[in-house]
């Protein structure tokens, strides 16, 4: 296996073990870059120069004696939304030319602190606003999306590009590229992985998150991101603990919204993982998911005028510097007034009280992450067995948007791949703060599967 | 507030039209290119139409999520800039 290849978990311990050096996992996975980056173009910015003198600095450490941690030597991709110092912060818009980032955003210094070595910024679709990420191609076949927004960090660690990443996701933007590239992608609790230094799309549904090939990746990533008595799931319930059997454990299979025009083969690889994780001792109870009706609506009343706002001054000065889609909606947010914006926060009140109902009759509820596999690129809309029609980007969000809004922390695991060869995701959600549990479960249905493998990148 | 609650419910009509959406962009600070009133109506009145289903909910004396809180956090202290 060559290093590129290995998970965190793997890296970490040959690193540790002394069997692989930082510099040599670095090269390959820089190596690697430069022959996906023609292809599939993961990245908005290669860090090259930087990685290699961090890795040299990282075996310093090791060969010294210091201490360290799993991330320590270990090459990630940061999502252009992040700020590093010294560093563009592009936002895959022309509206940043120039920019240049003045501090490390929070989770920047966290993953540093960890000795995590960045190799580069990955491709966003523009400013986040938006689910296919076009300037990227899926890992597993380039004439598909990669998903959205962090399409970029998603295909970087499908393709061996990174051995993991961070994105953001305000609608679905980790677990859906995570999804659709076969990946892990967990967006927190709101408000648990601080968000200074990342540029907003929607202050109140934004999160920030790991994206990595495991679980049990995902799981190392957010215990340095939420660090030591950062009022995260540390300590003794520490996620990268072992995982524990499932006996007893309530999770959820809703029977309404989430298997709600899914294609055939999603649910079916989702219900069996369902029943993988009935195999391992959970039990399984029917739920109805609450104000489905209004999920919509909501995530729309909050992130339209959010976003407007936060690109205001830019609106008006350089318009003609934002893609055509994301220009659009911009524009139009600005006609939403604030009974709109007030009564979708008020809506939000309301299905967050229902959803803390819903989670006093489970633990986890389980669910597909995307009701579709990889769409063709320039595919624009999606037809269901019912004969209705929906717009790729609502379908892509659809699943996704109950935990923007209320908050919950949600896991995006690979259980599958439809007959073209394309991921399938499994969404597991919990109550807030109950990361540990969902890296819990997660786990332990991964260790029922195959190791994954890194995409070929044809 | 007779007159803001009318004006609300003018700029939410389904029948926005060009004319209205660039005055109304242009009244939130927004002049908008002549070439832009008839894209940036119809986008309106889409999100309009995703958005309006709310107005059946009875919201009684629900409040909004965003809470007060007495101290800054981490974000608000300091935060990117675009």
């Amino acid at each position: 296996m060559r290093p590129y290849e290995m998970t965190l978990a793997a890296a970490a311990g040959a690193i540790r073990r002394r069997e692989l050096s930082p510099v040599e996992l670095v090269d390959s996975v820089l190596d690697r870059i430069e022959r996906i980056q023609p292809r599939l173009t993961a990245y908005a910015t290669v860090t090259a120069e930087r990685a290699r003198r961090a890795a040299r600095d990282a075996e310093r450490a090791i060969t010294e004696g210091r201490p360290h941690g799993p991330l320590h030597g270990v090459p990630m991709g940061l999502k252009d939304l992040i700020d590093v110092a010294g560093i563009p912060t592009t936002a895959s818009s022309r509206v940043r030319a120039g920019h240049r980032a003045q501090t490390d955003s929070a989770v920047a210094a966290r993953l540093s602190e960890a000795g995590a070595v960045l190799v580069g910024k990955t491709h966003t679709h523009e400013f986040a606003y938006g689910l296919t990420t076009p300037q990227t191609r899926n890992a597993w076949d380039a004439g598909r999306v990669a998903g959205g927004s962090s399409g970029g960090s998603a295909v970087a660690v499908a393709a061996g590009a990174a051995t993991f990443a961070l994105g953001t996701d305000t609608g679905g933007s980790i677990r859906v590229p995570a999804a659709l590239n076969g990946i892990v992608g967990l967006k927190p609790t709101y408000g648990l992985v601080p968000r200074r230094g990342v540029t907003s799309l929607a202050w109140s549904l934004d999160h920030v998150g790991p994206l990595a090939r495991t679980v049990e990746d995902t799981a190392l990533v957010l215990d340095a991101l939420v660090g030591p008595g950062g009022g995260g799931p540390a300590g003794p319930d520490s996620p990268s603990a072992p995982p524990e059997e499932l006996t007893g454990l309530r999770v959820g299979v809703p029977r309404t919204y989430y298997f709600d025009r899914v294609a055939p083969q999603v649910e079916a690889a989702v219900r069996r993982a369902i029943g993988r994780l009935a195999d391992l001792g959970a039990r399984l109870v029917d739920v109805d998911i609450p104000m489905t009706r209004y999920v919509q609506a909501v995530q729309w009343g909050l992130m339209v005028p959010e976003a407007t706002a936060y690109h205001e001054h830019t609106l008006r000065t350089v318009p003609d510097l934002y893609g055509a889609d994301v220009r659009i909606l911009l524009e139009a947010g600005a006609l939403m007034s604030a009974g709109d914006y007030l009564r979708a926060q008020r809506a939000r009140t309301l299905m967050r009280r229902e959803w803390a109902v819903l989670f006093e009759k489970a633990d986890v509820i389980a669910a597909p992450s995307v009701p579709v596999t990889a769409v063709k690129a320039g595919q624009e809309t999606v037809t269901w067995a019912d004969g209705t029609e929906e717009g790729v980007a609502d379908a892509y969000v659809r699943l996704s948007a109950p935990a923007n809004i209320t908050g919950v922390p949600a896991l995006s695991l690979p259980v599958g791949r439809d007959r073209a060869g394309m991921p399938i995701g499994m969404q597991l959600l919990a109550r807030p703060l109950a990361e540990a549990l969902l890296l819990r479960v997660g786990r332990a249905y991964e260790r029922t599967q195959p190791a994954p493998e890194v995409a070929s990148a044809s | 507030m007779q007159s803001l609650s009318f004006k609300e419910a003018e700029v939410s009509a389904p029948d926005l039209t060009p004319h209205e959406a660039a005055r109304w962009a242009d009244r939130h600070g927004l002049p908008l290119p002549a070439h832009r009133h008839a894209p940036v109506a119809a986008t309106a009145r889409h999100i309009h139409s995703v958005v309006a289903v709310l107005r059946e909910l009875d919201l009684g004396d629900v409040p909004p999520t965003a809470g007060h809180r007495a101290h800054l956090t981490e974000e608000e202290r300091l935060d990117a800039a675009v």
